[in-house]
């Protein structure tokens, strides 16, 4: 079996073990979004017209709780260090690491959003659109949120930093994701918005490996 | 080709520069400040629509300009630390930061100041207001990130990965008013061709604009002395720096 | 090749062309229009080959028609036509207008479009434009009076 496959395999293994872990950013998905309809009144109308950014915050904040713990544990006992000196790529062992991580953390969000769209009285084509940016745009806040993670691993309070450092950057991400549903919602072309978003997966697919390697090497000295 | 900066990688000879461009940077500034504004305030003639309320323009629009350019200076810092591993380098990155989110809060007041009489509000979410607060909100990044390390070498090195991550914001800041077309007007400046600002009215802009440069330049220079001070408060030269000043003071 | 060396190359490979669809995305984008900002002819017209629907949300910018403001005595309720270069669409809106507003300014509303080309404005912004020039130079090139605000009369 290849090195890369067995990161992958260690790292889902890992993660099943400890079930309760990747349940916590799931449950508090569903609760900021049950706290909506409770906070602003349960008028269908307006529901419907903040639901796609009601659901698009509540990922970014829930893919936040969860990735403060990417790579701690590997980093304190050493396993980011032995990738180093094994020979195999570190940028594409963090890759395989991220991408297992928004496998097993992020997807379910995804998985339980119709319930959502429901609970918020979205449209059958404003939750096709939402769906299609989620897929796209949530591993985007999974891959540039690793090169921020990997630089905060060394502190050992990294929480409220991590959303500092971060959500500036996820806003504009933002801005489009709830565009292309806007757009949904009259029956117009969002293609272009999608397109956009596609192209800040594939950049960040391409270049976040190589920051993320080389913050984790900041980060051990 | 840049072997002449390769010197200043040593914080002694960092903040000899330091010192003698002070003066320089002082003096732009106090100059084109002092000019800038009573020419732009008190002189230029008002505007055919706005009357006296575009006079905010001498303050808000050099500040606004200036906010981004300092973001780009930041983050070159910081590549420069990167690439050739200069401390100075990142110290000059940490001391741009805190200059550079000034700024940006400068523009941001003004322009909600402005947009009072001449939008009916204070804040829209309009496409440029919105990136010039996520830029303050990069600024702050950065600069908490920096204190969050104890060891400042550390410290540098991943505000400067932070801040480069926030450069790509740059080009969206540039190009959102092409792309959502919202309220904010154009740039008046760089339009080529046919300037649309009348030569009375951009006179005095250009040399506020001028005048904000030297105070960011004074601002950064103050806040890089302190920052080697403290940093290399161990070493040799600056106790003897320190002693010296000490004693002519005393005299 | 040493599988060291393959494994480089098609990482390299891999990243290309992960880059080039990443551009290639953004050129499509960029060429369509995304924003919902339209002209009044655009309205009538459509805009690259797109018609608004009638009870969609659009921005709409344009300058406000010489002499079609008209009020309500009673409520803050006003209606004025807008245009650019081709035909007129109308905006009703209740509230209060910003001090910019004037015949011949040109303005921005956000709304709804309704059946006839009439757009009901839940907002209504002043939009100055980047020109500045004292008011003599104002009158001579554009021929407008500068009118203080205070002073326009509505």
């Amino acid at each position: 079996m290849s090195p890369l496959m067995s990161i992958f395999k260690r790292d889902w293994q890992l993660a099943m073990r400890n079930k309760s872990e990747f349940i916590q950013p799931l449950v508090f998905f569903v609760l900021v979004i049950t706290l909506f309809p409770i906070g602003v009144g349960p008028g269908l109308a307006t529901l419907q017209k903040i639901g796609p950014g009601v659901i698009w915050v509540a990922a970014i904040l829930s893919a936040l709780l969860g990735m403060e713990k990417l790579f701690r544990d590997d980093f304190n006992d050493g396993f980011l260090e032995q990738i180093q000196l094994s020979g195999v790529s570190l940028s594409l062992a963090m890759f395989i690491k991220v991408f297992c991580h928004w496998l097993l953390f992020i997807l379910p969000l995804i998985v339980v959003s119709p319930m959502l769209a429901l609970f918020l009285n979205l449209t059958p084509a404003m939750y096709w659109a939402l769906l299609a940016t989620l897929l796209l745009g949530t591993p985007i806040l999974s891959f540039v949120g690793g090169i921020a993670v990997a630089l905060t691993v060394g502190l050992q309070r990294g929480g409220v930093l991590l959303s500092l450092i971060l959500i500036p950057v996820f806003i504009p991400l933002l801005i489009f994701a709830t565009s292309v549903v806007d757009s949904a919602v009259f029956g117009l072309n969002y293609w272009p918005q999608l397109a956009i978003i596609a192209a800040m997966l594939c950049g960040a697919i391409a270049i976040t490996p190589f920051a993320m390697s080389y913050a984790i090497r900041v980060s051990h000295h | 080709m840049f072997t002449w900066l390769h010197p200043y990688a040593k914080t002694e000879r960092a903040y000899a520069l330091c010192q003698s461009l002070f003066p320089y940077f002082l003096s732009a500034a106090v100059l084109g400040l002092v000019v800038g504004l009573v020419w732009g305030l008190v002189f230029a003639p008002p505007d055919y629509q706005q009357g006296d309320s575009f006079r905010i323009i001498y303050i808000h629009v050099p500040s606004a300009i200036l906010a981004m350019g300092t973001y780009v200076a930041m983050a070159t810092a910081g590549l420069v630390g990167l690439v050739w591993q200069w401390k100075t380098a990142y110290m000059s990155m940490i001391a741009i930061a805190p200059v550079g989110a000034l700024m940006t809060f400068i523009s941001l007041f003004t322009g909600a100041a402005w947009g009072k009489p001449m939008w009916g509000t204070w804040w829209i979410w309009d496409a440029r207001l919105t990136s010039q607060l996520i830029l303050l909100f990069l600024y702050f990044g950065v600069m908490a990130l920096y204190a969050a390390f104890s060891d400042k070498q550390q410290a540098g090195k991943a505000a400067a990965i932070i801040a480069l991550v926030g450069v790509i914001n740059i080009p969206i800041i540039h190009y959102s008013v092409e792309w959502w077309n919202t309220l904010h007007q154009g740039s008046t400046i760089t339009k080529i061709g046919r300037p649309s600002i009348a030569p009375e009215m951009k006179w005095p802009l250009l040399v506020s604009i001028a005048g904000f440069i030297g105070l960011i330049g004074t601002l950064v220079l103050l806040q890089l002395k302190n920052v080697i001070l403290i940093r290399e408060a161990h070493r040799p030269w600056v106790k003897k720096l320190l002693l010296t000043s000490s004693t002519k003071g005393e005299r | 090749m040493t599988p060291r060396r393959k494994q480089r190359l098609t990482m390299v490979l891999i990243i290309g062309a992960l880059l080039a669809s990443a551009i290639g995305l953004m050129l499509y984008a960029l060429n369509e229009n995304i924003d919902l900002f339209y002209t009044p002819t655009e309205i009538h017209e459509g805009k690259s080959g797109q018609f608004p629907q009638v009870g969609q949300r659009l921005r709409i910018g344009g300058l406000v028609v010489e002499g079609s403001v008209v009020r309500n005595k009673e409520t803050l309720s006003v209606a004025f036509d807008l245009m650019d270069t081709g035909p007129k669409v109308t905006v009703t809106y209740d509230g209060i207008l910003p001090d910019l507003f004037r015949e011949g300014q040109g303005i921005v509303a956000t709304g709804v479009l309704q059946e006839g080309f009439v757009i009901v404005a839940d907002e209504v912004l002043a939009k100055h434009d980047e020109e500045y020039m004292p008011p003599e130079l104002a009158e001579q090139l554009k021929g407008i009076k500068h009118v203080k605000p205070s002073e326009a009369g509505y």
